[in-house]
């Protein structure tokens, strides 16, 4: 089976903070093959480049190298031809993104923001839209917030109705960076089921994440990533038991 | 603040009417002539209020695509918007009220001179009251295009973010996510300017309109009274901007929803 994610010696540089003319390489060369249904954490220091690389998924960072495939849609980097912006629609709507502050739309109640997506860019009727998004609520837990507006939900709310929000446009593929990083620790645990219950219906999602409970016990791989490379790839048991470089045993005795 | 406080501060309010009344009463004021000539200055609200109102509406639209071609990439757009800021920023709005009332017909004669038609002359010779709304919308739109641009930078990226995973345009994600929210930030600063306009448009009386100022200035001139019908003149902005305020803060109250807990 051909994969769903496919990766190819992927690099993006930032021009250097301080020293203009340099480049700062953030992701050295990665390649990655994600099968349908797959559940992949990735885990690693901060500025290691796991945000990096998810946000090239789906073209929020332009790679500046290599290619991105994605449901059989291929974007090389650095192409500047007329279908480009549309490849990269096509593969923003197969792709759903859970940031790390919620990032929901202010001035839109938690419905709307569920709509928004179907309505404006897959043209659904508003009713069929709504129809979506009470079923989503409904599974998230929160269909009584349905007319509250975000700054009246606590954060795990925010990031369950964010979750929600992604899932409306009925993507293949959930990418979640860092979904719970910016909660309170009593809060964790609510974003942390629903995700736990998407992966368990099937969802194929890519996680850059601190939870070391949920790459246990959900994760079908977790990758370790140093310096703009993935260093190691396994799956949880022997991630988390038996790494084989010493990078991620440093990197592990320290979160443990 | 404490009732104590707020009853001092309407004493002292009191206080500087009653020497204002007191002050007209001295310099002798003549009330009957300003009760009379009321109406007239009053009917003069009509055209300051329909100059101000055009000029906010056409100076929204340039300050909008202002600040989207000052934000765009594009180097046409974002130099065109650039210079237009830089020199009507750069001009006095007395200045550019006669280039466009004097100085257009010029250009039309010229035009014409040239061996252009008639007629193309002639779309240069602006009556009053257009030269009028034209200055105001161009000069106001100019600082406004600052306020927008400022308004629509002021949006977390990560909102634009969240709207392009979902896979949205670029225009999509202005139009639904990014405006709304920038709007709601740009409203006391535009209301502002509406207030400030109300009284720039006092400026269109150089070109005849016989708008609130023009009338006060004529009749004062013309009686000896300007100092009355100046008064009178001042009364009406000073209640215009008033009830200006109220509307601004009932409207910055609807937009707010979503802001408030």
């Amino acid at each position: 089976m051909t994969p769903i994610i496919r990766v190819r010696n992927l690099h993006k540089h930032f021009p250097h903070p301080i020293r203009r003319k340099e480049k700062l390489e953030v992701i050295r060369g990665v390649d990655l093959d994600v099968e349908l249904g797959q559940v992949v954490v990735i885990i690693g220091r901060s500025g290691a480049g796991k945000s990096t690389f998810l946000r090239c998924l789906n073209f929020l960072e332009e790679p500046d190298e290599g290619t991105v495939e994605i449901d059989g849609v291929e974007i090389p980097a650095g192409e500047r031809i007329r279908e480009h912006d549309r490849l990269i629609t096509e593969i923003r709507m197969k792709t759903g993104m859970v940031f790390q502050s919620f990032n929901l739309f202010p001035h839109m109640t938690a419905l709307e923001n569920i709509i928004e997506g179907p309505i404006t860019v897959k043209k659904w009727s508003r009713e069929r839209a709504i129809a979506k998004a009470e079923e989503l609520l409904r599974w998230v837990g929160l269909l009584e917030k349905r007319d509250e507006y975000p700054i009246r939900l606590s954060g795990g709310q925010q990031q369950r109705i964010a979750i929600a929000r992604s899932l409306a446009m009925e993507p293949k593929i959930m990418l979640f960076d860092e979904p719970t990083s910016a909660l309170d620790p009593e809060l964790i645990g609510e974003v942390v089921e629903v995700m736990e219950r998407l992966a368990g219906e099937g969802m194929t999602m890519v996680a850059v994440t601190h939870e070391m409970h949920f790459a246990r016990d959900v994760a079908d791989r977790v990758i370790f990533m140093d310096g703009g490379v993935f260093v190691e790839d396994a799956p949880p048991s022997v991630m988390f038991t038996n790494p084989q470089h010493e990078r991620t045993r440093q990197f592990l005795v320290h979160i443990l | 603040m404490n009732r104590e406080y707020m009853i001092k501060l309407a004493l002292v309010w009191v206080g500087i009417f009653i020497v204002l009344v007191l002050m007209f009463w001295l310099l002798k004021f003549d009330l009957a002539f300003m009760a009379h000539w009321a109406s007239f200055l009053f009917e003069g609200i009509g055209y300051t209020l329909l100059v101000s109102a055009l000029s906010i509406f056409f100076a929204v639209i340039l300050a909008l695509i202002g600040a989207l071609a000052r934000l765009s990439n594009n180097p046409l757009a974002n130099g065109i918007s650039t210079f237009y800021v830089s020199f009507i920023r750069g001009t006095p709005l007395l200045v550019q009220v006669y280039l466009i009332y004097l100085g257009l017909p010029q250009v039309g004669q010229s035009l014409e001179a040239l061996g252009a038609p008639g007629w193309l002359a002639d779309l240069f010779v602006l009556p009053a009251i257009p030269s009028g709304v034209l200055a105001l919308s161009v000069n106001y739109g100019a600082y406004m295009t600052e306020t927008f641009r400022a308004g629509i930078q002021s949006i977390h990226s990560g909102q634009r973010e969240a709207a392009l995973s979902l896979g949205m345009t670029s225009a999509q994600c202005m139009r639904r996510i990014i405006l709304p929210q920038a709007l709601r930030i740009v409203i006391p600063p535009v209301g502002n300017d509406f207030i400030a306009m109300l009284k720039d448009s006092s400026l269109v009386s150089l070109m005849g309109v016989m708008e609130l100022s023009w009338r006060a200035t004529k009749i004062g001139r013309r009686y000896f009274r300007s100092l009355e019908t100046l008064a009178v003149a001042a009364l009406f902005y000073w209640i215009m901007t008033i009830i200006l305020q109220m509307f601004q803060a009932r409207i910055e109250e609807r937009l707010g929803k979503g802001r408030k807990r």
